[in-house]
């Protein structure tokens, strides 16, 4: 182990120093000089409140006397500039003139009859209904600045009623006893209290964690400067929270087990005070920006890595490392180290630079192996620096967009958390996280960057390597090779059929790579809620149900396919029917797995409540109906598996064809059990 | 040192390798000849733990040859080696070294003694600013950090100039006196005449030959008796007169000679009555002995049965010869 590792060092250290050497001193130079004026820019513009930075300062002049109550409000207005009243002459030096003559008379506004004069004029009205509010903020006694509470929840686009869920479907939402999510249940009470910090247009740090905290239920932090009775906040934290489920609920309806929140149907209220009309939607903007930066590295490091990989292919400069005592393991391993090294040092800036901790550095590192994976597999596959170009920025598009658009919604939806950006908003915001959170955003995708790397591994090979493969070939090629030999008559591997001549290893093998498919099954399918879930319901339960199961059809038997092909498996139907049974079982199980780590493990999550409140919706049911329930999915995967492994079988248009029947047969079985629920 | 059995390398419907069996033994120098497509590097690189083969074994140094640990026992030179441009030729040995767990003085010993007996100079100088030989010479050298019983030697001369192609030559002649096993592809018959012991000849994925260069030589090939004249023999005429019997007969000029090449003694004294007939003399006669280039000629010019057409994978096969030996007479 201790050679392996030192070998695996040697070769990090070869790629890191060819790596530096590739690049002449100059452009390092330029590189870090761009990069320290990037970084002055950001800072600054952070330093300055990032919103702060008003293009529209001093755009219109207002007479106004000094002493007036209407100066301290033009002077709170970035886009005004005050003229004193006596020097103030309209059209001339001045766009508005305010003659404020005492309460008696009241106030006369004076603008230029131009459009200019009107915007003035405006901006002026806002001015001062905003300095109001401010003064009002200041005051003591908050119940008689703001007499009225309410607490606000932001519905979901498909409907507002209980009966009426959003994407997917989970028997809790029809059962949900408050049927309110999205209905801005108002929960008027007296407050008592004034915030120390509460800005009327964006939530504080402060504010972030009371909304979500409220969100999970937490009576004690329900509320953000004042305080929400509790009863209230718990209806509306708890029981929306649960009530919200949907995502893969479809997936998990039909299959009995893999849950995710909704999105768009938990209440968030609550966090704001002041006149509706200053509420906003409380996005963590600066958080946002902030988080944002650490991906920018990611996007330059996949550029030389996958340049690396690439280049041993393309010159064959790697092929007498494949000769040497390393594994391919060893090798990409150590190729890969100085990498990973690279993206842990920049992120470690990055997070001291914008006051992230250890949460945001250790939540990145996943993204980065991501990212990482994906160039890899993308570098073996391709067959030339252009289809790598096209790799490498569909890699950095895709995982950009995955990371980044879901921490948007961090204030707003659980499912915000399918992104370990999410996690660095919190961290940013001073937000604790807690380790059942933490591996639900890290997981899955950590997960798929092994599981990416296995299958480039799969590849990584003299015979893969050094051709011109069109990638589809690759693929399979990548998928076979993580297969062992099932049926008489097939061509096995020498080494390979001394030590597993076993036809049940052959199948474990199937198994376990279709449970292998999860990670990514479970991003495509919140993928298609994510872009379904504006529709509306009758449009995006079908499609999404479809989708789900054509997903799921695929994930089942794309292996099987290249089992058959490359004559991993003998092409009879008795193995085609083994292979795809036991395909079948190994996505049943893995389902069923990755609920129990739901339910067990991240039980503070709203998605381990959503799983826990899946269960409970069936509670009143008899066991009989609960085991069918429970093993039904096992038969459907089985059966449509195991039919489109007969087609794959048989050739390509067969397999074609059998996967579009067990697709709707799928699909079908999704619409029956979301008739039993309802 | 080598045992291969039976092996088989398929790709999809293409057969690069067909039942191949030949063994090779300690401290010989094992040729592998044939055409473009013959399945030599395919062989070579199963031999080298590179290629998985579909059926059959290879043993190399005791080990199979997909077991890592026989990589420790073996040096291996592909057809293409490009090398890391960017390091010296000394820092990529001390590298490749390094991954073979050589201690460094070792090492250091290993690489001065090799480039040394491959009269290599420039070995700070980066790689990537040296000639083609030299970059050749350091693939070579890059073989033997391990130290190991077994070289496996794809067209080591491939693209040399001559000094540099009989400077490998020699090398190869060192390494089987230091009590090596070679085994070494080529297009180039002479090359693989001058140095091998014995030779496997492929073509199609099957091994048509074997053995010794001159048994295969005694056992494929046919003794030519070149007679030259002063004047041209009427082979039509000859033909008619003996019912056939000079089929293969040539007449060329040579000079102000003539020169027929029959296959048999009779066939000679044949000519020599034509010659007479026609007025003229025969001046000299000549035995050619065959090449491993007609052996070879002769056996791969018709093809094998039993091999579908297909996507051929592997394409490192592809460089042609193009300065075959002359005949020896």
């Amino acid at each position: 182990m201790r050679t392996r590792l030192k070998r695996v060092l040697r070769v990090a250290r070869w790629e890191a120093s060819r790596a530096s050497g590739g690049v002449d001193r100059r452009t390092v130079l330029a590189a870090v000089a761009l990069l320290a004026i990037a970084g002055t820019v950001v800072g600054a513009g952070v330093a300055a409140g990032v919103v702060g930075l008003d293009v529209d300062r001093d755009v219109y002049r207002v007479g106004v006397d000094a002493d007036s109550s209407y100066a301290d409000a033009v002077e709170g207005e970035p886009a005004l500039t005050l003229v004193p009243a006596e020097r103030a002459t309209l059209g001339t030096n001045a766009d508005l003139v305010v003659h404020d003559r005492g309460a008696m008379e009241g106030v006369v506004v004076r603008a230029t009859d131009t459009s200019k004069g009107e915007a003035a004029a405006a901006e002026f009205r806002e001015a001062v209904e905003a300095h109001n509010e401010r003064l009002m903020y200041a005051e003591l006694n908050r119940t008689a600045a703001f007499p009225l509470t309410v607490t606000l929840q932001y519905a979901s686009p498909s409907g507002p009623s209980g009966d009426d869920p959003t994407v997917g479907d989970d028997p809790t939402v029809g059962d949900d006893p408050t049927g309110d999510r999205g209905t801005g249940e108002g929960d008027v009470d007296g407050v008592d209290e004034p915030t120390s910090d509460g800005s009327m247009d964006e939530p504080t740090s402060g504010d972030g964690v009371d909304d979500r905290d409220e969100g999970a239920g937490d009576d004690e932090d329900a509320s953000l400067g004042g305080d929400v009775d509790d009863t209230s906040a718990d209806a509306d934290g708890e029981e929306s929270g649960l009530a919200s489920d949907g995502g893969a609920d479809g997936e998990d309806e039909d299959d009995g087990g893999f849950a995710v929140p909704s999105i768009g149907g938990e209440a968030f209220g609550a966090g704001t005070v002041g006149s509706p009309g200053s509420i906003t939607p409380p996005f963590p903007f600066a958080s946002l920006v902030l988080a944002f930066v650490f991906l920018v590295p990611m996007n330059f490091l996949v550029q030389a890595y996958g340049s690396s990989v690439l280049s041993e292919r393309t010159k064959r400069r790697g092929e007498p490392l494949l000769v040497t005592p390393l594994s391919p393991v060893d090798i990409v391993a150590g190729k890969t180290l100085p990498y990973v090294a690279v993206a842990v040092a920049v992120t470690a800036l990055i997070a001291v630079v914008v006051g992230g901790g250890p949460v945001s550095v250790l939540a990145i590192l996943p993204v980065a192996a991501a990212f990482l994976a994906a160039t890899f597999v993308g570098a073996v596959f391709a067959r030339s620096f252009k289809e790598l170009t096209f790799v490498t920025v569909a890699v950095s598009v895709l995982l950009t967009s995955y990371a980044f658009v879901p921490a948007i919604f961090t204030n707003v939806t659980p499912v915000a958390l399918i992104s370990p950006l999410t996690l660095v908003v919190f961290d940013l915001q001073g937000e604790a996280v807690s380790l059942g959170e933490f591996l639900f955003s890290t997981g899955p995708t950590a997960i798929a960057a092994v599981l990416l790397f296995g299958l480039g591994l799969g590849v990584y090979r003299e015979e893969d390597l050094f051709t011109q493969k069109p990638v589809s070939r690759k693929f399979l090629d990548a998928l076979a090779v993580r297969l062992y030999a099932v049926g008489e008559g097939v061509r096995r591997p020498p080494g390979l059929a001394a030590r597993l001549p076993d036809r049940i290893r052959g199948l474990a093998a199937v198994a376990f790579l279709t449970a292998c498919t999860i990670p990514f099954v479970f991003v495509a399918e919140l993928l298609a809620v994510a872009v379904l879930f504006a529709l509306p319901v009758t449009v995006s339960i079908p499609v999404l149900l479809v989708t789900i199961a054509f997903i799921e059809e695929v994930a089942k038997s794309l292996h099987l396919y290249a089992g058959f092909e490359r004559e991993v498996f003998a092409r009879t139907d008795r193995v085609a029917l083994a292979v795809g049974l036991a395909s079948g079982i190994g996505f049943f199980l893995a389902e069923k797995a990755t609920a129990v780590v739901q339910a067990v493990g991240l039980t503070e999550l709203y998605v381990g409540r959503a799983a826990f409140g899946s269960v409970a919706g069936v509670a009143g049911l008899s066991p009989l109906v609960l085991a069918a329930l429970f093993f039904a999915p096992l038969v459907v995967h089985g059966v449509t598996t195991a039919l489109t492994a007969v087609g794959a079988s048989r050739n390509r248009t067969y397999y074609a064809v059998a996967l579009a029947l067990a697709t709707l047969l799928h699909a079908a079985y999704n619409f029956g059990v979301l008739g039993i629920h309802g | 040192m080598i045992e291969v059995a039976g092996l088989r390398k398929t790709y999809g419907d293409f057969a690069a390798v067909v039942d191949s069996d030949f063994s090779v033994g300690e401290g010989e120098v094992f040729g592998i000849v044939g055409p473009n497509g013959a399945g030599k590097t395919t062989t070579l690189k199963i031999l080298a733990g590179l290629v998985e083969p579909t059926a059959g074994e290879a043993r190399v140094a005791g080990y199979d040859s997909t077991e890592p640990a026989m990589r420790h026992h073996l040096g291996f030179l592909p057809e293409e080696s490009p090398l890391y441009e960017e390091m010296t030729a000394t820092s990529y040995l001390r590298f490749f070294a390094d991954l073979y767990d050589v201690p460094r003085p070792v090492a250091n010993e290993r690489i001065e003694d090799a480039l040394d007996r491959l009269e290599l100079d420039h070995r700070d100088r980066r790689l990537g600013d040296v000639s083609k030989g030299m970059k050749r010479k350091v693939a070579i050298a890059r073989s033997l950090v391990n130290d190991p019983d077994v070289l496996v030697y794809d067209e080591p001369a491939s693209g040399l100039d001559p000094v540099t192609t009989n400077s490998v030559l020699e090398f190869t002649r060192e390494l089987r006196a230091a009590g090596k096993t070679v085994v070494f592809s080529a297009h180039n018959l002479y090359h693989v005449e001058s140095v091998c012991d014995r030779v496997v000849i492929m073509n199609e994925g099957r091994i048509v030959a074997r053995g010794t260069v001159d048994g295969i030589r005694e056992r494929h090939g046919e003794t030519t008796y070149h007679v030259y004249t002063d004047i041209s023999p009427d082979l039509e005429a000859i033909r008619n007169d003996h019912d056939g019997s000079l089929p293969d007969a040539t007449v060329e000029a040579v000079g102000d000679r003539f020169r027929t090449a029959v296959p048999t003694i009779d066939a000679v004294e044949t000519v020599r009555g034509a010659a007479a007939t026609a007025g003229g003399a025969v001046v000299d006669i000549r035995t050619r002995e065959p090449s491993l280039e007609d052996v070879f000629l002769e056996l791969v010019g018709r093809p094998m049965p039993g091999r579908r057409a297909g996507d051929r994978m592997d394409e490192s096969d592809d460089a042609t010869s193009t300065d075959r030996p002359e005949g020896r007479e």
